[in-house]
């Protein structure tokens, strides 16, 4: 299996509309590959909130509208912020029938909504046992670093500086949401409270964007990308139905799936697109992913072992902090940049010789977890 | 948490039987909760307007874990009993089964406080116990809706109510009818009980001074739909005492109110301000200068008001805006506020707005 076709539009708070982003992404991935629109035989949509927030359901017609008269089968995949992640997953399984699958990650995140972001997003938790009870995403993800750090122990300038990383190598990514924006770490330590530990610099920004993939089981040029593999785990939707907050066991599931089915070792790999959607929620992930022992995350950070010329280069691209979190676009949007990089045309921010990249993708406070592999081989 | 001993499982639903070995769900009751975590959250969210305020991680002697919301601080490793936010053990007392009351009565059942609801009419006390069943069925399933009626006495005698600390009374605004329930109250109360009073306009010291504790008594003004409107207006009297206007206000929050101070005066804050602007509507519907219609259109987009006048007239009632400028217009020296002919007119003719199917509007 191999990515053939790649594009994204830039992440941020843009004018255009879910169905403008979702048309330019397409384009963008159908004039990447060798193929024409005529060439796709279904397409696989991931969305989060177009329901609550823009008021639009039915986006698989929604995207039919955008080539009219081709009347292929499409389906919209929705697992929260792991929605393009999953979308990608059912596609691959669903090239048993197709030949060239399209899968498109869209979400407009600004603009005028039907109910507040902060509100919609809290759908991805448990109604009553979270949401009643005022635990909004920040809130749950700041339990967890609390937890977190009085397990094993750690303070805040570990995330700040996993802020920092992410908003230098966004600066390096004329696609990202706060490309060019200057960031210094009194800007971070300072910034406003969100949820006690974690203020606004821990936080990921509300993104509009939109990010298309084309998938076959045949390579047709030099520029694919194989697809090693993909795996999908899940998990209580609610912390408080698990043992341990301090760790995401479905990405601990996913990753070991996927480690096994590539043949490849946490260390092997070249580059790693973690879901920083909170700060502490990168650190984990380093752990989860098996790149150190439980806890001994913040020596990664602290020894500059996850910076862009680091050992385990992390979210080059800026990750979901700066790079930004259109949610259901945000998975392909961690695959582009591993995609870019094995292409050897990620410009400034390039690193030599990458030839395997990993994708980790969260939805909601774990309950989906969807890991890619991908390889040059 | 409904737990399968034999596969090692739990449930936060209420669930019948286990899916894996088919075997019955135990409930396993949680006595008693520690403090495991806590965020203070100062994003606003719907049903989470005031800011800041704490999320605890609780987990129970079973290492069951859940969540909750409060405005109080605990820290880690503190003991919590779950179902009382505050720590408080709080025991109401509501006499009036009108509207308000009622509705007063639901949101202190549904927030998890026992109250007592005196009634004059001993054959009512069935009805009102199905009405509030049923009021509850809108948003609760039968069973937790049950659960929480266990939380409410309704009685007739007044000496149920005698050991309550907080007694809100809310009889029809009539000054010789709450005078009466202040003076029996008095009779028969524990010392330590608080009086108030939801009136809507009427004097909290003129009415203290029927109680034997004008320093214990307040008004506590909630607005309809209790459920829905945040604001409670604290009325506090010439002889208030600072303990109870804190006491109050802090209850209110645990509550999830917004509570306001206001020093007694005639139509305190919101009923000052709106009934003028009523007045002021009809009177200019009867000087023909804009139809209905045109006028809530204009005061909706062009003053941001969720409902025009009119509208909101005929919701409060026409007999009790009524009511309310007479107050006002009895009591302020300040401004003028003689109630529109028009106004009385429809009173007589029993056109009270949407109880009655029609007013300013037909329903």
């Amino acid at each position: 299996m191999y990515i053939i076709g790649a594009g994204r539009t830039k992440f941020g708070k843009l004018e255009n509309s879910l169905e403008e982003l979702a048309y330019e992404a397409i384009s963008k991935s159908i004039s990447d590959s060798e193929l024409s629109i005529h060439d796709i035989d279904a397409i696989y949509v991931a969305n989060f909130l177009g329901g609550p927030l823009n008021g639009q359901l039915h986006l698989n017609a929604m995207i039919s509208s955008l080539i009219p008269g081709c009347h292929l089968p499409i389906i919209r995949v929705e697992t929260a912020c792991a929605s393009s992640s999953s979308a990608l997953n059912q596609a691959i399984i669903a090239l048993n029938k197709f030949s060239n699958i399209l899968v498109v990650g869209v979400e407009k995140l600004t603009g005028s909504f039907l109910i507040p972001p902060i509100d919609a997003i809290a759908m991805a938790e448990d109604k009553t046992i979270d949401k009643d009870n005022g635990l909004i995403f920040p809130a749950a993800y700041a339990l967890i670093a609390q937890r977190y750090f009085r397990e094993y122990g750690g303070t805040h300038e570990t995330l700040e500086k996993i802020s920092f990383l992410n908003h230098s190598n966004a600066n390096l990514n004329p696609l990202a949401h706060f490309y060019q924006k200057k960031v210094t770490m009194d800007m971070i330590r300072d910034s406003k409270m969100a949820s006690t530990p974690l203020n606004l610099f821990d936080c990921s920004p509300l993104s509009d964007g939109a990010v298309a993939m084309i998938i076959s089981n045949e390579k047709q040029s030099d520029r694919n990308v194989r697809i090693l593999s993909s795996q999908i785990a899940s998990d209580t939707i609610s912390i408080v139905e698990r043992k341990d907050i301090t760790s995401f066991k479905a990405t601990k599931i996913a990753a070991r799936r996927a480690y096994e089915e590539s043949n490849l070792k946490p260390t092997e790999i070249g580059i790693f697109e973690v879901h920083d959607c909170f700060t502490i929620s990168e650190l984990i992930a380093l752990e989860d992913l098996g790149l150190c022992d439980k806890g001994n995350g913040k020596y990664l950070v602290e020894n500059d072992m996850i910076s862009i010329n680091g050992e385990y280069p992390v979210n080059t691209d800026g990750g979901l902090k700066a790079n930004g979190h259109p949610i259901g676009a945000t998975g392909l949007a961690q695959i582009f940049e591993i995609v870019t990089q094995i292409r050897g045309e990620a410009g400034k921010r390039q690193l030599p010789d990458i030839e395997s990249g990993l994708a980790q993708n969260i939805g909601g406070i774990g309950g989906t977890s969807g890991i890619t592999i991908l390889g040059c081989l | 948490m409904y737990r399968c001993d034999k596969c090692e499982k739990t449930w936060t639903h209420p669930l019948k039987a286990c899916i894996f070995c088919g075997e019955e769900l135990k409930n396993e009751v949680s006595e008693q909760f520690s403090v495991i975590g806590f965020t203070e959250v100062f994003i606003p969210s719907i049903k989470n307007e005031t800011v800041p305020y704490y999320v605890f991680l609780l987990e129970d002697e079973h290492g069951n874990k859940c969540l909750k919301k409060s405005y109080q601080k605990f820290k880690i490793g503190d003991k919590f009993d779950y179902g009382s936010s505050n720590k408080d053990n709080t025991v109401f007392g509501v006499i009036g089964t009108g509207l308000l009351g009622m509705q007063i009565c639901e949101y202190l059942i549904t927030s998890g406080y026992v109250t007592v609801l005196k009634t004059r009419d001993p054959l009512a006390i069935s009805t009102i116990q199905s009405k509030i069943t049923a009021r509850l069925q809108k948003s609760h399933t039968l069973e937790s809706a049950k659960e929480i009626l266990k939380l409410l006495v309704v009685t007739t005698s007044f000496s149920e109510i005698k050991s309550c600390d907080l007694i809100i009374e809310a009889v029809p605004e009539k000054f010789e009818l709450k005078t009466e329930v202040f003076r029996e109250l008095s009779k028969i109360c524990d010392k330590k009980t608080i009086f108030s009073t939801n009136s809507s306009s009427l004097s909290i010291s003129k009415l203290a001074t029927f109680s034997d504790r004008p320093d214990k008594f307040i008004g506590i003004h909630f607005f309809n739909p209790v459920k829905r409107m945040d604001l409670v207006e604290v009325v506090v009297g010439e002889k208030t005492s600072e303990e109870t206007t804190n006491r109050i206000v802090s209850l209110l929050t645990n509550l999830k109110k917004k509570p306001i101070i206001v020093k007694d005066s005639p139509g305190y804050i919101v009923n000052r301000l709106l009934l003028p602007q009523i007045n002021e509507a009809i009177i200019m519907l009867e000087e023909g200068i804009a139809s209905k219609e045109d006028i809530d259109t204009a005061v909706k987009l062009g003053l941001n008001h969720p409902m025009g006048p009119f509208q909101l007239a005929d919701y409060i009632g026409l007999d009790i805006c009524l009511s309310i400028l007479e107050v006002l217009d009895k009591e302020s020296t300040m401004i003028k506020n003689k109630p529109a002919a028009l106004l009385y007119k429809m009173c007589e003719e029993g056109k009270l707005g949407i109880k009655t199917k029609e007013g300013f509007y037909k329903y």
